[in-house]
């Protein structure tokens, strides 16, 4: 009994473990493809790992085949000299001169091209696409190439269109740019989109579909490129839809930046939760003259002392939503964002008795920025910007050249009329009547700010700031010297225009600039003659009154004396 | 010489709280307004007095309202419209005396008294003073004092730059009448007489009148 129980044990070891041994040896034996004499002989140096030359260009090219994949590749059939034809078993050139890899990859190119050939090449759109612009071996490889089928079949999503990608490919576009299309890897597993296969954004895309596109310029293919970004950051694109950079975008200046101009191209694109220095770097790209100011800032002082807190642009400007800081009060939301209760803080010298409130120093935030009292080196302006009084939204400077029937460089002329460079008060009139017999009310809103941008930026510490009433409010103020006029530009820049100090002071400016007075400073001429006018009046009536009552004074005695008064 | 009881006492702290109030916003408004001429005071102090007075004159004027509305003495300010032309002939007549009658010594065609306190023109500006311009510098001065509290109001009259230009025409006529005013004040029988009545509440009845009540007398037998 126990001898058929060791007789069945030992068979079913013998079916479950060594048969399937030998059925895969045996099948690796009947399937392995066996290679020729030639090859053999060739791997017989080249299979030498470390076996390489240089290039004229002190480039270093490895001669190594590995064996194990050639024999796997779809090429083991043909012999060496089938592709290397300057090669064979009699002949091996000692002296062969090769510049580059570039053009040693080229001409593998043309080695390929003669099986398959150009015209057969040419009816796969991808191929032809990249026929002149990259080799055949940058996406199949050299000696371990596959069959297509098979290296579909034999790879993820990703890789599968890593293995063309991952070569230094690039597109041509219409504008005689090229738009590299590699992908670095080790990038793309780093980036914020490490773990998305690449049809999650290139839906468009996958190893059965490679549309050819064409482009007119690398801006015009980062524009396309957003439509990518919206899928998944849909809320991030209304916010920027809000921005200055859209509006310049809409109105075609290729300077506007998309997504990829300030996060950089998907495929390398780093968190912002984690990268908290983007809000300043990506800026900078443009921005750079503002760098200066910002590190001359308490701001940026506090930063490089470690104060994570401490703001870099994004954190005033917002990061995608960004405005025209000229024509909005909205950059304060941005100091708000930190500096809490702001209205509160300043009442504690920025009050008006008997009860104090925040509305009063809310109401001086309405018309001075941050930066006009806290960057106390700027120098500062009153800007008065015109806007549509009905619809409350700035007049675009199109729209007022329309109206004016004048262009761009045309339109201080047609508002200076006296030519003088600068708009005086009866000249700030007539536009605002001209503007209001065509239909349109406007109205000049005004601000205290910084003159430029620089200033904006170089925010000091508080004790720096200027601070007490009389800096502003006093007819002689200097701070009230330079006054402009602004007109937004529909892609949100400004044109900004010389005024004369006099129109905030003129009687003619009381309905074009009625929203703008700051006690002391905007005084109205016309008033200060007309209360000099009126105590000398108020003056001159008594004593002109008394002066006749004395000249008249007989008379009275006169006449009481007739009435017997006086006996 | 009969002494009529002409100003209450509410009616005098009334008129002298007022009479205080307006002087100082008229001179610390001065300064507030040409503080590169005038240096009485630094802004601050002088925005500080001139709101704290604003504050103290708006009281005083709900006082003299409710004062004369609970003891329907208000109708002392309001012209007889239901005789027009009387009025205005009384009115003319008023005028006359200051511009002609009072250099050649006719008597005052209007006799005060409680019930009838002021003469034609008195009674037109005061109304118009009381019912109109205080009322409007006291809002357009609350409209300064904090434009963003009121934004609703300043955006309705078309700015603020709007209620500052009400509030110093105001301001002018204000200073220009209370010169105006003093000086008429000295227009009693004697320099002082008016203004003594306005300490003491009593008015003295000048003689004239008396005279001029006796002949009326002796015209009525």
């Amino acid at each position: 009994m126990d001898d058929i129980k060791k007789k069945i044990l030992i068979s079913l070891f013998i079916v479950f473990m060594i048969f399937p041994i030998y059925v895969y040896a045996a099948k690796a034996v009947a399937t392995k493809p066996v290679l020729s004499d030639e090859a053999q002989m060739c791997l017989g140096c080249h299979s030498n790992k470390d076996m390489s030359r240089a290039l004229e260009n002190k480039e270093i090219l490895s001669l190594y085949v590995n064996s194990d994949t050639f024999v796997n590749s779809i090429h083991n059939a043909i012999s060496c000299a089938g592709c290397h034809m300057d090669i064979s078993m009699e002949n091996h050139p000692q002296v062969k001169k090769i510049k580059s890899k570039k053009e040693y990859t080229a001409n593998a190119s043309k080695t390929c091209s003669m099986c398959h050939t150009d015209d057969q090449l040419r009816k796969n759109p991808v191929h032809s696409a990249l026929i002149s612009n990259a080799a055949c071996v940058q996406c199949h490889g050299f000696h371990s190439i596959k069959g297509v089928a098979a290296q579909k079949a034999g790879l993820g999503q990703t890789q599968y269109c890593l293995s063309c990608h991952k070569s230094q490919i690039s597109m041509p576009l219409k504008n005689g740019e090229s738009l590299s299309v590699f992908v670095d890897e080790s990038s793309l597993r780093n980036s914020a989109h490490g773990k998305l296969e690449c049809t999650k954004c290139h839906s468009n895309f996958s190893k059965t579909q490679h549309p050819v596109r064409t482009f007119n310029s690398i801006q015009d293919y980062f524009i396309g490129g957003m439509e990518l970004c919206k899928k998944c950051h849909s809320e991030t694109y209304i916010k920027y839809q809000d921005s200055i950079h859209y509006t310049m975008l809409k109105s075609g200046n290729p300077k506007a930046p998309t997504c990829t101009n300030c996060h950089g191209v998907a495929h390398a694109t780093t968190r912002t939760k984690t990268d908290k220095t983007l809000g300043l770097t990506s800026c900078n790209k443009c921005h750079e003259d503002m760098k200066a100011s910002y590190e001359a800032s308490i701001h940026y002082k506090e930063r490089i002392k470690g104060n994570e807190k401490a703001p870099i642009c994004s954190s005033c400007h917002n990061a995608h939503n960004i405005e025209s800081t000229k024509m909005t009060t909205k950059i304060k939301e941005g100091c708000f964002k930190c500096h809490k209760d702001m209205e509160k803080v300043h009442s504690r010298w920025l009050k008006n008795p008997p009860i104090t409130l925040s509305s009063f120093a809310g109401a001086h935030f309405d018309v001075v920025s941050c930066a006009a009292c806290h960057s106390p080196d700027a120098k500062r302006g009153i800007y008065l910007s015109l806007y549509d009084r009905k619809t409350g939204n700035p007049l675009p400077e199109e729209e007022l050249l329309k109206l004016l029937e004048t262009d761009s460089n045309g339109l201080m002329g047609k508002i200076d009329t006296n030519g003088d460079g600068s708009i005086d008060a009866k000249e700030l009139w007539n536009l605002f009547q001209q503007l209001y017999k065509k239909g349109i009310t406007t109205i000049f809103l005004g601000k205290m700010d910084v003159s430029t941008a620089a200033g904006a930026h170089q925010i000091a510490g508080k004790a720096n700031a200027v601070k007490g009433c009389e800096n502003c409010h006093r007819p002689d103020t200097k701070l009230f010297k330079d006054v402009f006029i602004v007109v937004k530009k529909a892609e949100g820049k400004s044109t900004i225009l010389n005024a004369k100090r006099e129109v905030l002071n003129s009687v003619f400016s009381i309905a074009p600039v009625s929203k703008f007075y700051a006690l002391g400073s905007t005084n109205i001429k016309l008033f200060d003659i007309l209360f000099i006018v009126a105590l000398i009046g108020g003056i001159a009536v008594p004593i002109g009154h008394a002066s006749l009552r004395i000249i008249t004074s007989p008379i009275r005695s006169l006449r009481r004396m007739g009435k017997g008064g006086k006996k | 010489m009969k002494k009529i009881y002409l100003h209450p006492l509410p009616v005098r702290l009334w008129h002298w709280i007022n009479a205080g109030g307006f002087i100082i916003l008229i001179i610390t408004g001065a300064q507030i307004r040409f503080g590169n001429i005038i240096n009485l005071f630094s802004f601050e102090t002088a925005v500080d007095i001139h709101s704290w007075t604003g504050f103290i004159l708006m009281a005083n004027y709900f006082i003299w309202l409710l004062y004369y509305l609970l003891t329907f003495k208000i109708k002392i300010y309001i012209p007889p419209l239901h005789h027009p032309i009387e009025f205005a002939k009384k009115a003319l007549r008023q005028a006359k005396f200051y511009g002609w009658g009072i250099m050649v010594g006719d008597q005052n065609p209007h006799h005060s008294t409680p019930d009838n306190k002021f003469n034609p023109m008195q009674q037109v500006s005061y109304l118009m003073i009381m019912a109109a311009l205080i009322p409007v510098q006291i809002i357009t001065g609350l409209l300064l004092w904090d434009p963003k509290l009121f934004s609703p109001v300043v955006n309705l009259i078309g700015g603020i730059q709007i209620a500052d230009m009400i509030h110093v025409l105001l301001f002018i006529f204000f200073s220009a009448f209370i010169i105006v005013h003093f000086y008429l004040a000295t227009l009693g029988h004697t320099t002082f007489a008016h203004i003594i009545a306005m300490f003491s509440g009593y008015e003295e009845e000048y003689e004239e009148h008396e005279e001029h009540g006796g002949h009326a007398e002796e015209h009525s037998q």
